[in-house]
């Protein structure tokens, strides 16, 4: 996901048609420019031509706040070479040396790894295709950057593309009234299967973890997590040029890789805003102004309440079926909905 | 008919001469007489008012693929005057130097799109680029280097969709994960195939396989087999 300027981007071009700033997400926006780039030079010329080091989770949403940890992996998308284990070795180690990111990764194993792309092309359903293997897949598609050289994440990323639509043989079939169908369901449904795992994983880690941090937890499951899935669904739908309004689309997977592909370089919030972008100008429009003012203001907010020390440890601390925080209203009447 | 024909640096590096012999009295209309290398294009710019090209309704020179700057503009280009304008050059864009050098070379050049492992000329964004700098310059499209950028062939469509009526010349071979050309598998023909069609029909195929004379015929039939596939071969 390349990180676009911050004027480019639909979200706050949204932000300005509705006359609203959130200047929490902007914030975020722009420190997220800023690890990126000191990433980029803590880790100049460590990825090649065959890998690129992938970092997903709030840095890949540009969603960066004081409590974002790093979750990144190298990956690997080449001829078999064991000099790969010594780029990933010191990649790790230049990451643990930056104090920001001494937290580390999270303990599931997923990320700070040496990943292979061949799996997470090939593995698509099936006893192989691990929890671990479908996060990173999912993720690489739907919030996740390379940091400096990309041309193995790009790959991979179109790799993983033309599995989902090569194997959808009604894509582009029309039904019994002519309709074309244009929306990827091997993707959607694969889409919707890591979101299920996510909220079974959420009462899994629960149990796992005795309730430590089950109300954080379930904010970022019920807004960043469910946002992302919720973009997910939105790219397939992408593929119906009545959906996307792009003029030209063929019936063709190479031309949907093409159009899917630079959509997902968009963050989840981007996704979204580039809908409503594109049907503003419908007869719904004010009900589509209404919602999404509504929607960005509220995930404003949380990651406002992620920035803000206090209020993020006393979530942290917040036990299951205990909810003494008191909502709170912004100076423009919105509720905070997060809890 | 689309013409179709080798690239003598794939079958004899850089010796044109006996590359020329082995497809001798074969039926193939095109040849690309490469200069990979600086020090094979003197000899080869010289040799070519007495070559025997007669067989071949399409004749290209492939430039040196590396090149200081003291050199592109003192020697190749110097050297490179002296080809007769309806012999196409092709040129890899990572090699210029200076693109205001290469315009008065016009539509003779054509700029060929990069593998992976180059930095530039890989996307139909970066040839964009190259083809502003140079605009009346036509494309060399290197088929398995936008499969080895690309597997899933999105940027060969991408290039294809933008600049295929620039296209007047097709490489076509196969590459490992290491840049080497190789002959045509199943698998290449297949990934090919998918795009071919946007191809237009007046350009020329060059085979780049790395192959022995005794494979020279069985790696024609692919290609004529891939192109008539494609409805590409005119009455």
């Amino acid at each position: 996901m390349a990180l676009t300027e911050e004027t480019s981007s639909p979200l706050f071009k949204l932000g300005e048609v509705l006359g609203e700033d959130w200047p929490n997400l902007r914030k975020a926006f722009a420190e997220t420019q800023t690890v990126v780039n000191e990433l980029g030079q803590l880790l100049s010329a460590k990825a090649s031509a065959d890998s690129s080091i992938v970092v997903t989770g709030s840095i890949g949403r540009k969603e960066y706040t004081q409590s974002s940890d790093l979750d990144w992996y190298l990956l690997v998308d080449g001829a078999a070479d064991a000099r790969d284990q010594k780029t990933f070795l010191t990649v790790e180690q230049l990451i643990s040396g930056v104090d920001r990111f001494k937290k580390g990764p999270g303990k599931e194993g997923t990320f700070g790894k040496l990943v292979f792309s061949q799996p997470i092309i090939h593995l698509i359903g099936g006893e192989e295709d691990s929890n671990k293997n479908t996060t990173r897949r999912i993720l690489l598609l739907l919030e996740a950057i390379a940091i400096g050289e990309s041309r193995a994440f790009d790959r991979v990323r179109k790799g993983i593309l033309r599995r989902y639509l090569d194997e959808d043989k009604g894509l582009f079939r029309k039904d019994h009234i002519g309709n074309t169908r244009w929306v990827p369901l091997f993707l959607l449904n694969d889409l919707t299967r890591y979101w299920r795992t996510i909220a079974v994983d959420f009462a899994y880690k629960q149990f796992d973890r005795g309730n430590k941090g089950y109300s954080l937890r379930s904010v970022k499951l019920g807004t960043s997590r469910k946002l992302m899935f919720a973009s997910g669904l939105l790219a397939c739908f992408w593929c119906d040029p009545q959906i996307s309004k792009i003029d030209g689309q063929e019936k063709q997977v190479q031309g949907l890789i093409d159009n899917l592909d630079e959509y997902l370089t968009r963050t989840p919030l981007e996704r979204i805003a580039l809908f409503f972008n594109a049907h503003l100008d419908s007869r719904d429009a004010s009900f589509l102004k209404r919602n999404a003012s509504a929607m960005f203001s509220a995930y404003d907010q949380f990651i406002e309440l992620l920035n803000e020390n206090e209020s993020r440890d006393r979530l942290e601390r917040l036990q299951e079926g205990k909810r003494n925080l008191t909502p709170r209203s912004n100076e423009q009447g919105h509720q905070k909905t997060i809890w | 008919m689309t013409a179709i024909g080798f690239s003598t640096g794939a079958l004899a590096l850089g010796d044109f001469q006996t590359a020329l012999n082995l497809v001798r009295h074969k039926r193939i209309s095109a040849i690309e007489l490469s200069a990979l290398r600086v020090h094979e294009l003197p000899d080869l710019v010289t040799a070519l008012p007495h070559l025997d090209l007669k067989q071949f309704s399409y004749v290209a020179i492939h430039a040196p693929s590396s090149f200081d700057a003291h050199e592109e503009e003192e020697l190749i280009i110097e050297l490179l005057r002296n080809v007769p304008n309806r012999f196409p050059i092709v040129l890899h864009p990572d090699t210029i130097h200076d693109s205001a050098r290469w315009t008065a070379f016009g539509a003779q050049l054509l700029i060929e799109n990069m593998d992976r492992r180059k930095s530039d000329g890989r996307t139909a964004k970066e040839l964009g680029a190259w083809l502003n700098r140079l605009p009346d310059a036509g494309i060399c499209f290197d088929i398995a280097h936008a499969q080895h950028f690309d597997p899933t062939m999105t940027e060969a469509f991408r290039i294809l969709g933008q600049f295929g009526n620039r296209i007047r010349q097709v490489h076509i071979s196969e590459l490992d994960s290491a840049s080497r050309h190789f002959p045509l598998s199943y698998s290449a023909t297949q990934a090919f195939s998918e795009v071919t069609g946007r191809i237009p029909r007046e350009a020329a195929f060059i085979v780049e396989s790395r192959i022995t004379q005794n494979e020279i015929d069985s790696e024609l039939q692919k290609v004529q087999s891939l192109v008539s596939q494609m409805e590409l071969v005119p009455a």
